[in-house]
């Protein structure tokens, strides 16, 4: 189910809150569980069972953890026993065939396979199944011997698709003791409707954009063209994506729960490391938590950094997809980080801030065509016509109306993709001075707000979120 | 070194499996059985259009189906044959049938939502023309055999339906 559905916003999500409110405190989370379970099962009727196991595995992986604190040698073996099966699972359904398609275009075989669909989520799960596992290790969070409380943290509906992935440690308490208020509730909603408006509105309107410039024939459109393909693809996996993180942050808080921000304005950065302090924050601080760490981080000298950031960011670029295009887009960002820390850091940042930015934004745009690009070839073309090698040329008519029929569109998702926007918003509604007034004021706004979006929603056909595919 | 020794024998008679070790061994094979059952009954197939079109055609009874083709998926679906990596489409000759054969190769998986949605409309308006006046026909339609294997979406309805279906499923 897509939280930008109708079946969602009009029938789950009022049912399921409806209810939530109503039962005691202590059958919430079992309320949660069942609407998470139903949730997922909509569109995933088979996996719900392998997401099932999974919690069941894990589950049980920790209480057989909590079960060897005397014996060491015993804990570890539990520990890599656990890790390695979920990484086998995912690795299973996620790369096996990306595996033996690799093996048919190395090799003069044509080996034959049978095609799992991906689960949906099972990155998220999967990671924070991890997470768990490796705090409780680690003696960071106690055994979670409740076994309902353990399955709502592995597939909470909220964040269960598409993240944020949500540590252990984070969210521990709260699924015992969370609080609910009226405050809470009208907080999450007013997150909730600017993630869903970020969707529907701002992601699928330049997705079409970039949908169109993507049916044309490679080398038959101009550099101006290539810029603005590249430009609302940009926009269209921030809004998505930061517009789903959103969502779940607000759903989050309506039901008492609060999830880490998972964006900070990314497209303000000034450097790749900034853009990734600010860019899905919680995978990358998993990936540091639960791999970099691990692996020395910068504890053994230069070259071992070096070898650890680009693990990282291959492994990166993996997790997005089982595509040579997503390595290649992992090791890309591995590279500038190592450029970055070594090399022109500190040059970088004596620029004055306008190049800093250029710099940054040139990186990123560049990175989001290896990203789009269905295979390695394609994206190098593309980032050739992008710089006037191979396309039709500089300017073209076709750019041109491209630009000029989306201006308003594009100059909505400059401002909706940096702080200043939000600000300035904040100061006109803080220069109402009379409380009843600002808060009426505020209240139609978000109303509005909601009735542009159903009625983009009513109109649009099947818009999924592109990190659904992770 | 005595010690030592003494610890780590120590520990080796000590060492019993709980029920947590039993349990999370179980729980693997559960896993393992159940990827099994997918591979087996949900499961998609790398093979070409080609390499499972041929045996379900070949099955196909052409006395009583005709190629509908890319016009007739056009006209029955409001589907155009050239988005996807390959169709075939055989429906029935005569109007009062509700019988048909579709197997369609989509692209990316994105497309499988646009198709499913297509044949559930059609199989609907089908059922409302055919209700009142021919009950078996509606029967046909309601057991239709429908199946989303990967990138490979099957329907067949009519009396042999269950065939042909089996048919596909050994191709895949």
């Amino acid at each position: 189910m897509l939280f930008s559905s109708l079946t969602f916003l009009m029938v789950f999500l009022p049912c399921t809150l409806g209810l939530y409110y109503i039962v005691p405190d202590k059958f919430k989370n079992m309320i949660m569980l069942i609407a998470s379970l139903i949730f997922y099962a909509w569109g995933e009727p088979v996996y719900i069972i392998l997401m099932m196991l999974s919690i069941a595995l894990n589950y049980v992986c920790g209480i057989n953890l909590g079960e060897k604190e005397e014996d060491p040698v015993g804990r570890k073996k539990s520990l890599v026993f656990a890790i390695v099966i979920n990484l086998l699972i995912l690795g299973f359904f996620k790369y096996y065939g990306f595996f033996i398609d690799s093996i048919n275009q190395i090799f003069p075989v044509d080996l034959p396979y049978r095609e799992l669909p991906l689960p949906i989520g099972i990155s998220f799960y999967t990671f924070q199944a991890v997470s768990y596992i490796v705090d409780v290790y680690r003696g960071n969070a106690k055994v979670q011997k409740n076994i309902l409380n353990f399955a709502l943290y592995i597939c909470m509906f909220p964040q269960l698709i598409a993240g944020p992935i949500v540590r252990y440690v984070d969210i521990e308490i709260q699924l015992r003791k969370r609080e609910l208020s009226i405050y809470k509730f009208g907080n999450g909603v007013k997150i909730f409707l600017i993630g869903l408006a970020k969707k529907v509105i701002l992601a699928n309107c330049t997705g079409a954009v970039f949908q169109e410039i993507m049916e044309l024939q490679m080398g038959s459109f101009s550099a101006l063209t290539a810029w603005i393909g590249c430009i609302s693809y940009a926009f269209q996996i921030y809004f998505d994506f930061s517009g789903y993180s959103d969502m779940a942050v607000g759903l989050g808080r309506m039901f008492g729960f609060e999830f880490r921000k998972n964006f900070d304005y990314p497209y303000v950065s000034k450097s790749i490391t900034e853009f990734w302090r600010r860019w899905h924050i919680s995978l990358s601080t998993w990936f540091k938590e639960y791999v970099y760490i691990p692996l020395g981080g910068n504890r053994f000298g230069k070259a071992r950094q070096i070898e650890n950031i680009l693990i990282v960011w291959m492994l990166t670029g993996m997790w997005h997809g089982a595509a040579w295009n997503f390595i290649f887009w992992g090791v890309y960002y591995g590279i500038l980080l190592i450029l970055e820390k070594f090399v022109w850091g500190e040059k970088l940042q004596k620029l004055p801030g306008f190049f800093q930015h250029l710099y940054a934004i040139l990186c990123i745009l560049i990175g989001w065509v290896f990203f789009f690009s269905p295979n390695v070839g394609y994206a190098f073309d593309y980032i050739g016509i992008m710089f006037g090698i191979g396309g039709s040329g500089l300017f073209d008519g076709q750019g041109i109306f491209f630009l000029f029929s989306n201006y308003l569109l594009y100059a909505i998702a400059v401002l909706g993709s940096c702080a200043f926007g939000a600000e300035r918003l904040n100061i006109m509604v803080r220069r109402i001075r009379n409380g009843k007034v600002r808060t009426l004021i505020v209240g139609v706004s978000y109303m509005v707000l909601l009735f542009v979006t159903l009625a983009y929603l009513v109109t649009e056909s099947f818009n999924p979120f592109l990190y659904f595919r992770f | 070194m005595v010690n030592q020794y003494t610890t780590n024998h120590e520990l080796k008679e000590n060492r019993h499996y709980t029920m947590s070790d039993i349990m999370k061994y179980v729980i693997v094979a559960v896993i393992i059985l159940y990827v099994a059952f997918l591979l087996n009954f949900s499961s998609g197939s790398s093979k070409s259009f080609e390499e499972v079109r041929k045996p379900v055609e070949a099955a196909i009874d052409t006395k009583k189906l005709q190629d509908a083709g890319a016009q007739g998926l056009k006209r029955f679906y409001s589907l155009n044959a050239a988005d996807y990596d390959g169709v075939l489409f055989f429906h029935s000759k005569f109007n009062l049938s509700s019988a048909e054969v579709l197997l369609i190769k989509v692209k990316d998986e994105e497309q499988i939502h646009q198709v499913v949605e297509a044949i559930e409309r059609k199989q609907q308006s089908r059922i409302n023309d055919f209700e009142g006046y021919a009950p078996q026909e509606v029967k046909y339609l309601e057991e239709a055999q429908i199946s989303v294997r990967g990138k490979f979406i099957f329907l067949s309805v009519g009396k042999h339906a269950d065939k042909y279906k089996e048919i596909f499923s050994k191709s895949l």
